[in-house]
């Protein structure tokens, strides 16, 4: 159980965090939580409730700053203060609640904060661009063959799977080097659970690093390249993904191997 | 290793989605929205009450009246349309018409003077010109303490302009020390107030104008687009990094500046305020915005739904006391049409869940 991987600074690593810690008041959240995605590969963060997810997502996407350890983006050390920051640098996160205007249409939603202007002087009074929008944004759904009935149509109107498939073309037109997810299965049904697992594939596959978190266990560990596991804010499992059995991720998650390892 | 069940790799290319709703040809679309309806139904009541009064509804005198009379809700309504579309709510509105209107017949009549005769001394140019600008600048500043009670201090809106309404309707009465200021330059209305351009009220060209250039910024511009995001959901909004609170306070700040609009549409008029008779106003643009299609929760603006939400309280109350039906049921009847087509909306909307 110690194969923490200490890959050193590369140009293919994603995203890093390494030997993170933070506390919030007496508890400490994380003590020394370690994750490596590279580029084209899904690594999924697996973790019992309490165990620091959240915190340790929070800390990749910029929107907390870490008591301890290092974070480093596209292979460079970073300093991240704000979610912002993470942006900038390419990484995004597609929230659990889909961060999704429902009244506004796919193509708005999909530029939402980061709107097209018209490239003539109407571009001063803030007029969109709605053809470049809705062009680019077709091409960011059909690159990852996400099949809507129309770009129009408000967000509202969409089935579950399909919102989510929204936020995550989102995540990835906005970013250069990796996606982070945040449960995209859980409130799913199981065809379109698949759909978004494959989905998350396709996004690694053109050259990004995924981070997922998720409690759905069997389709994300079919899925992912490597599994980070945490146990009472310490990473106790790196291991490559087709090396683990449900039921060793659920012994791990729950502590039990770590006792007896002791 | 344990497998799923279903092999989700063949699964590489999803197979279009038809639960979610396919357009529907355009007509059948324009047709079905709100505005349309409101507007439909505002032609059937302006015909009625024109064959009941055998012409005279329609005549230039009666049609002008009435421009008139729904200029300034229609400019408190479009103010309105906007901050609902973000979520938020207003109740200030016709506090802080009569707060501009007063604050400008003050200034205007401080800088003219009476001579012995009754007639208007002074520059009474720069006296009407100071008066637009003093009703423009109290509105706006009226909505900029909205603003930051509601976008920065995170008050309820409801409670917030409720709390503002009654310091507003104090204030005016302490300015005016209680009485109507009258006595404003007759320029005043031959100028503006009562001018027309060709058979068009002057004042209504200006709401007209305004209510094209909202047209414009919800349907096309970034901030139009900004605005139903923040009322469809703010925490999305907030995600993408929108500046929520700033966003809000703007909004305040024109639906504020345009109120200061209609209260110097309101001395025009008349030529002096007229304090009484707008306890309702605000709630009267309510009204309006969500008879025509705009959403109360947020999320929707319809601007044109607005301008006909408007004009249908107008139309009812216009042509109920010309065919001599006592004008209280102007009020019913409004009451009515948006119970109407809210429960409409809701009827549809469960059904549409439903299926």
């Amino acid at each position: 159980m110690n194969d923490l991987s200490q890959s050193s600074i590369s140009t293919d690593v994603a995203i890093s965090a390494q030997n993170v810690s933070k506390q919030f008041g007496h508890v400490h959240a994380l003590r020394n939580a370690s994750l490596t995605a590279h580029k084209g590969e899904v690594v999924a963060l697996f973790g019992d409730n309490g165990a620091g997810k959240s915190t340790f997502l929070k800390i990749l996407q910029g929107s907390i700053r870490p008591d301890k350890g290092q974070l480093s983006i596209d292979g460079r050390p970073v300093l991240l203060n704000s979610v912002r920051d993470a942006q900038r640098l390419g990484v995004d996160t597609v929230y659990q609640d889909l961060a999704l205007a429902p009244d506004l249409s796919v193509v708005d939603n999909m530029f939402l904060g980061g709107e097209l202007k018209v490239k003539n002087p109407l571009a001063g009074l803030g007029v969109l661009d709605r053809k470049a929008m809705s062009e680019q944004a077709d091409a960011a759904l059909r690159e990852l063959s996400i099949a809507l009935p129309s770009l129009t149509v408000p967000v509202r109107d969409l089935s579950g799977g399909q919102r989510q498939a929204v936020a995550v073309a989102r995540s990835v037109m906005r970013s250069t080097t990796a996606v982070l997810l945040d449960e995209p299965t859980a409130a799913l049904g199981a065809r379109q659970s698949e759909l978004v697992c494959d989905l998350m594939r396709r996004v690694a596959d053109r050259g990004l690093g995924v981070v997922v978190v998720s409690h759905d266990l069997p389709r994300v560990l079919a899925l992912a390249d490597r599994v980070v596991i945490l146990w009472r804010g310490e990473t106790v499992l790196d291991a490559p993904a087709k090396d683990l059995t449900v039921p060793d991720v659920v012994a791990t998650m729950v502590g039990f191997n770590k006792k007896e390892s002791n | 290793m344990s497998q799923p069940t279903t092999d989700w790799k063949t699964t590489a290319n999803p197979i279009v989605d038809t639960r979610a709703t396919k357009p529907r040809p355009w007509i059948l679309r324009v047709l079905s929205t709100r505005a349309a309806m409101i507007f439909i139904l505002n032609i059937v009541i302006f015909v009625a009450f024109n064959i009941q009064s055998h012409g005279l509804f329609s005549s230039v005198m009666s049609v002008q009246s009435m421009l008139l009379t729904g200029t300034e809700s229609l400019l408190l309504a479009l103010g309105l349309a906007m901050l609902l579309g973000a979520g938020i709510f207003d109740l200030s509105l016709g506090a802080n018409l009569v707060l501009s209107s007063v604050m400008a017949a003050t200034v205007m009549r401080s800088m003219l003077g009476t001579s012995a005769t009754g007639e208007v001394t002074g520059d009474v140019n720069a006296a009407i010109w100071a008066g637009l600008a003093t009703a423009v600048v109290t509105g706006a500043i009226f909505g900029l303490v909205n603003g930051l009670l509601v976008a920065y201090a995170r008050m309820n809106a409801l409670i917030a302009t409720l709390g503002t309404l009654g310091i507003a309707t104090g204030l005016a009465y302490v300015v005016s020390k209680g009485a109507d200021i009258s006595g404003l330059p007759q320029q005043l209305q031959s100028n503006f107030g009562l001018a027309k351009v060709g058979d068009m009220p002057l004042p209504t060209i200006v709401a007209i104008v305004v209510a094209v250039v909202l047209l414009l910024v919800v349907r096309f511009t970034r901030f139009g687009m900004r605005t139903l995001s923040i009322g469809s959901s703010r925490a999305a909004a907030e995600r993408v990094g929108i500046k929520v609170p700033q966003h809000l306070l703007l909004l305040a700040v024109i639906a504020g500046g345009l109120a200061g609009v209609a209260g110097f549409i309101d001395i025009s008029h008349f030529a002096g305020t007229s304090m009484n008779g707008h306890a309702n106003d605000a709630l009267n643009a309510v009204t309006a915005a969500v008879i025509g299609g705009t959403l109360l929760e947020g999320g929707r603006i319809s601007i044109l739904g607005t301008i006909w939400g408007a004009a249908l309280a107008v139309l009812l109350q216009s042509g109920l006391v010309m065919v001599g039906v006592s004008s209280y049921y102007q009020l019913m009847a409004v009451g009515l049409v948006l119970i109407l087509a809210v429960g409409l909306d809701r009827f549809s909307a469960a059904r549409r869940k439903k299926s």
